[in-house]
């Protein structure tokens, strides 16, 4: 408990950093919105005005103090340059539909990257292993929105089995899904298989094997709980690799997601909504990161009996194919 | 052949102290292995023939990048043009190598750059720990904290399109990374050689450093660099591909994928090359990424 | 009838550029109630013919290319994967090396032990733990503690973990590689005590895989030592360690250092093991051997008995010694 709470602590320091970046990034950005707002022919008097009224006429300490305050009391994460609409609230109209995208894209990750990772290490050395070695070398290196693209081309276009825009009918909804969880799938399948290698190496698995255990008794009581710890890391980094190419895939299916809003405000360049878009990324991936934490104290054992973790005992892999590609 | 080359540039050297021919020999072993690994030299030979593509564009392509020709528009595949025609008649072959150019480079400099200031990063938080340690490791825990892709978006959306815009987007992302790498491999030397460095005076330090952290971090920050070459590769075909990144006129294979998406109904040329030219290349990095960490780990990967 | 009777084992393990030679035509048996030890040094084959016995020899790259392992009277090399683990944890068991890593860090040492119980006895989960809490007793951790994971322990009671996991079906034979040595000397006397205590207890035969003579000494009552994958001196306690007479025995007992006599140096055997990619042919140990001749390296030594309960593989051994 007190280690979930320490953790729950930390997220907050983290927070303010990202604000503090992503606010500084949009401060320095070329382009002036005050006189965009205003567009042709203004006098310096309605210039400062315009200026008073987007708050931009104050230094940079009193705006990002400002918008702290904004953020942390009310949840406010200002207006759009453009129109006079409050950015919570479009993204709230239109978190539940990203979210669920990016829910069922880590289930299927999960769900298909994980069995054939342990189907890959236990059969060794065979056929089956080098395929899907393979077979995730190449999927690893297929961006999400390369394969959304051709995936319309092939099942849209040419054999007309699967509608490509929109989300009406549960059918809208495979191409979306399937093309962002696939780069997750490779990692995932990759990272499975190496983990499980290594456990089926350890010496507790050959105690198993003398006490009489069957092979399949031994992969699933034994090896995959131990395989687990690792690749549930790797759940959080998917999440990340999610959401960010989520800008792309929803506007290549046309869906009403957080990814259009983002891709709309940076389009015109209104820097709030792009602000306040990265910051719900952000804080979305810093609350999985807290969830896979905790999911971790209760798999491993070792951790739920020791306090006051460092908090960088999660490991991350420094170098990991597929997971550095966070495109979707 | 190689093998044969590497053997006598090691002859050659008779003279050298005891730690270079320690490492020569080390770099031998590598070249070995990694020669064994036949995934590793596919990835190879495909980066190969990319750069040789790309070097030699000018050489192998017919048409200017940019020449338009209205008459020539959405051509399908043909002997004059190999990958067909885009919708303003410019010779689609011609563009995927140009693009190239563009692509390699930007990746290059990106992975560069964050190799660089992570390596600073780094190498100070690990070498000198305590508060400064403490200071930038939180630093890049919330660098961290945004997923890369979106960091690149963001910053690209500040400072707007163009190649050095775009290199700057990407390389923060992997500072972060690199910096980690660097930190670990200068805490682990640090036990190792800081009785020596306790002895020393402050100026010793610095060549301590230079001499015996440094090398040692060339591995994994080489691992390191392959694999993200991918990843840029991807993010600046992504980039360009929401109208960041690089713009038309400029080839650039994500901003041709992306205009190619309105003729995705009837002309398939404009969508399947880039595609096909993106995922050929990214796979070869990887590769070659996989064979080369295999190469230089100690451990047997199975 | 002999419980173990293990005639010709040969394993291999084929590796990409050469074969290592593991385990060279091994023959040896045990009684019932009888403890052999085996000993040798790291390398000479000792761990991979117990794992061979039980047939867990990871394949590829290992293979067990020949010989019999008779087990009651039935070959365990033929039998069927469904009866080799009939077999395991229950007629034979096996505990390992090293302690720190023998258990599953994310199961409760309750589970780890209940599991072989629940396995081969035909009895409930319930029964299952209770067993496994009463031989936690024996082996001398509070009960209490049977839900708390390996990590919480000791070495040392780790070790007694992982015995208890190996006694709990009452096997005939328990092979034992090398127990104590990841132990300290203290704790190596405690766990030995214990594992003969239960042994008594329960009649069991052991096969003890150990390079320490002064383990031997107190618990087997026959000693082969193995070198280079083969068994160079065979017999009882009392004609082996009375009688050595093979070189490397001799080499062996030369090495302890005495309590009696007060020396300037130690005297171990010079050389090394040769590479068991790359055996030498005829007699393996002629490189360090101090009274060779030439006909040693001609004809592969084969086992001559000496005397009553004797064998030595060295042809110059042979009436009456050097």
């Amino acid at each position: 408990m007190l280690y979930i709470i320490k953790r729950l602590i930390m997220v907050i320091p983290i927070m303010i950093g990202v604000v503090i970046i992503v606010f500084t990034l949009t401060y320095f950005a070329p382009g002036d919105p005050v006189s965009v707002a205003l567009g042709e022919g203004y006098t310096q008097e309605e210039y400062d005005a315009q200026a008073e009224f987007m708050g931009l006429d104050k230094t940079y300490i009193e705006q990002l103090a400002s918008y702290l305050v904004h953020l942390i009391t009310k949840l406010d994460l200002g207006k759009s340059y453009f129109s006079n609409i409050p950015i919570e609230s479009e993204l709230m109209s239109r978190f539940p539909v990203s979210a669920m995208l990016g829910l069922f894209g880590i289930v299927l990750t999960v769900l298909i990257g994980i069995p054939l990772g342990i189907f890959s290490a236990i059969k060794q050395y065979t056929v089956l292993d080098y395929g899907l070695t393979a077979l995730a070398l190449v999927m690893a290196a297929i961006p999400g929105f390369v394969l959304a693209i051709l995936c319309i081309v092939l099942f849209g276009v040419r054999l007309r089995w699967l509608p490509i825009m929109g989300l009406e009918t549960p059918r809208h909804w495979i191409l979306p899904i399937a093309t962002s969880a696939f780069p997750g799938i490779a990692a995932m399948m990759r990272m499975t298989r190496t983990t499980m290698l290594e456990v089926i190496r350890q010496d507790y698995i050959t105690t198993a094997r003398s006490k009489g255990l069957k092979e399949n008794a031994i992969i699933v009581k034994h090896a995959l709980k131990n395989c687990l710890i690792p690749l549930v890391t790797i759940i959080g980094g998917s999440m990340a690799m999610v959401l960010a190419g989520s800008i792309i895939s929803e506007n290549i299916f046309s869906i009403r997601g957080i990814g259009t809003y983002m891709y709309g405000g940076i389009s015109s360049r209104d820097y709030p909504v792009v602000m306040a878009g990265v910051l719900v990324m952000a804080f979305v991936v810093c609350v999985v990161n807290l969830l896979v934490d905790i999911l971790y104290a209760f798999v491993d054992p070792r951790i739920k009996t020791i306090y006051g973790i460092r908090k960088n005992k999660r490991k991350k892999p420094a170098v990991m194919p597929g997971a550095e590609s966070e495109v979707v | 052949m190689l093998r044969h080359l590497v053997k006598e540039k090691k002859e050659s050297n008779p003279r050298t102290p005891e730690d270079m021919s320690v490492k020569k020999a080390l770099w031998q072993d590598v070249l070995a292995r990694f020669l064994k690994n036949k995934s590793g030299i596919v990835g190879f030979s495909i980066v190969v023939i990319m750069i040789l593509l790309i070097i030699f564009a000018p050489v192998i392509t017919r048409f200017d990048y940019d020449a338009q020709s209205f008459p020539d528009r959405l051509l399908y595949p043909s002997a004059l043009h190999p990958f067909g025609t885009d919708n303003f008649g410019r010779d689609l072959f011609t563009r995927m190598l140009y693009g190239g150019r563009i692509s390699f480079m930007i990746a290059f400099i990106a992975t560069l750059i964050s190799a660089a200031i992570g390596t600073v990063f780094g190498s100070v938080a690990g070498y000198f720990g305590g508060v400064i340690d403490m200071i930038i490791s939180r630093f890049l825990d919330i660098l961290m904290a945004i997923p890369s892709l979106l960091l690149a978006i963001a910053i690209s959306a500040a400072l707007g399109s163009g190649p050095i815009n775009t290199a700057l987007a990407l390389s923060i992302g992997g500072i972060a990374i690199s910096a980690r790498i660097i930190r670990a491999t200068v805490m682990a030397i640090k036990t190792n050689e800081y009785i020596e460095a306790a002895k020393a005076t402050g100026s010793r330090n610095l060549r301590i450093i230079r001499k015996h952290i440094l090398p040692n971090t060339f591995a994994p920050l080489l691992v390191n660099a392959t694999m993200s070459i991918g990843g840029s590769i991807m993010g600046i075909a992504g980039l360009s591909f929401i109208g960041l990144g690089v713009k038309p006129p400029t080839p650039e294979w994500g901003s041709i994928l992306n205009v190619g998406r309105e003729f995705i109904r009837d002309f398939w040329p404009m969508t399947v090359f880039p595609a096909l030219f993106i995922m050929l290349t990214i796979f070869g990095f990887n590769l070659f990424g996989d064979a080369l960490r295999d190469a230089l780990d100690p451990r047997l990967k199975d | 009838m002999n419980l173990l009777e293990i005639k010709g084992l040969t394993i291999q393990y084929a590796m990409r550029a050469n074969t290592i030679h593991a385990v060279n035509n091994v023959d040896l048996t045990i009684a019932p109630g009888q403890t052999l030890g085996l000993v040798g040094e790291t390398g000479a084959g000792k761990t991979t013919t117990a794992r061979g016995i039980l047939r867990l020899i990871q394949t590829p790259p290992g293979k067990i290319v020949s010989g019999e392992v008779f087990f009651e009277g039935r070959d365990l090399l033929k039998m069927s994967g469904a009866e080799m683990r009939a077999i395991r944890g229950k007629s034979i068991s096996m505990i390992f090396q090293n302690p720190m890593s023998a258990l599953n860090p994310i199961l409760t040492i309750g589970e780890q032990i209940a599991e072989v119980i629940h396995l081969h006895e035909k009895c409930s989960k319930k029964e299952a733990a209770e067993r496994s809490r009463n031989m936690l007793k024996m082996v001398g951790i509070r009960p209490e503690r049977a839900g708390e994971y390996p990590h919480q322990f000791s070495g040392g009671m780790k070790q007694r973990v992982v015995i208890a996991i190996a006694l709990a079906c009452s096997p005939k034979l328990l092979i034992a590689d090398e127990p104590t040595t990841a132990l300290d000397v203290t704790i190596q006397a405690q766990v030995l005590d214990m594992m003969r205590a239960l042994k008594n207890k329960l009649n069991t035969s052991m096969l003890l895989i150990t390079h320490d003579l002064g383990v031997v000494a107190e618990t087997c009552d026959a000693v082969a030592i193995m070198y280079a994958g083969e068994i160079v001196e065979y017999g009882s306690l009392e004609r082996v360690f009375h009688n050595p007479k093979h070189p490397y025995t001799l080499g062996l007992f030369g090495s302890i250092p005495s309590l009696d006599k007060v020396v300037e140096r130690l005297s171990p055997i010079r050389g090394l093991m040769p590479e068991p990619s790359a055996l030498p042919k005829g007699c393996k140990f002629k490189e360090r051997c101090d009274y060779s001749c030439d006909d040693c390296e001609k004809e592969e030594q084969v086992l001559r008995e000496i005397e009553l309960n004797h064998t030595v593989r060295c042809m110059r051994a042979e009436g009456g010694g050097f």
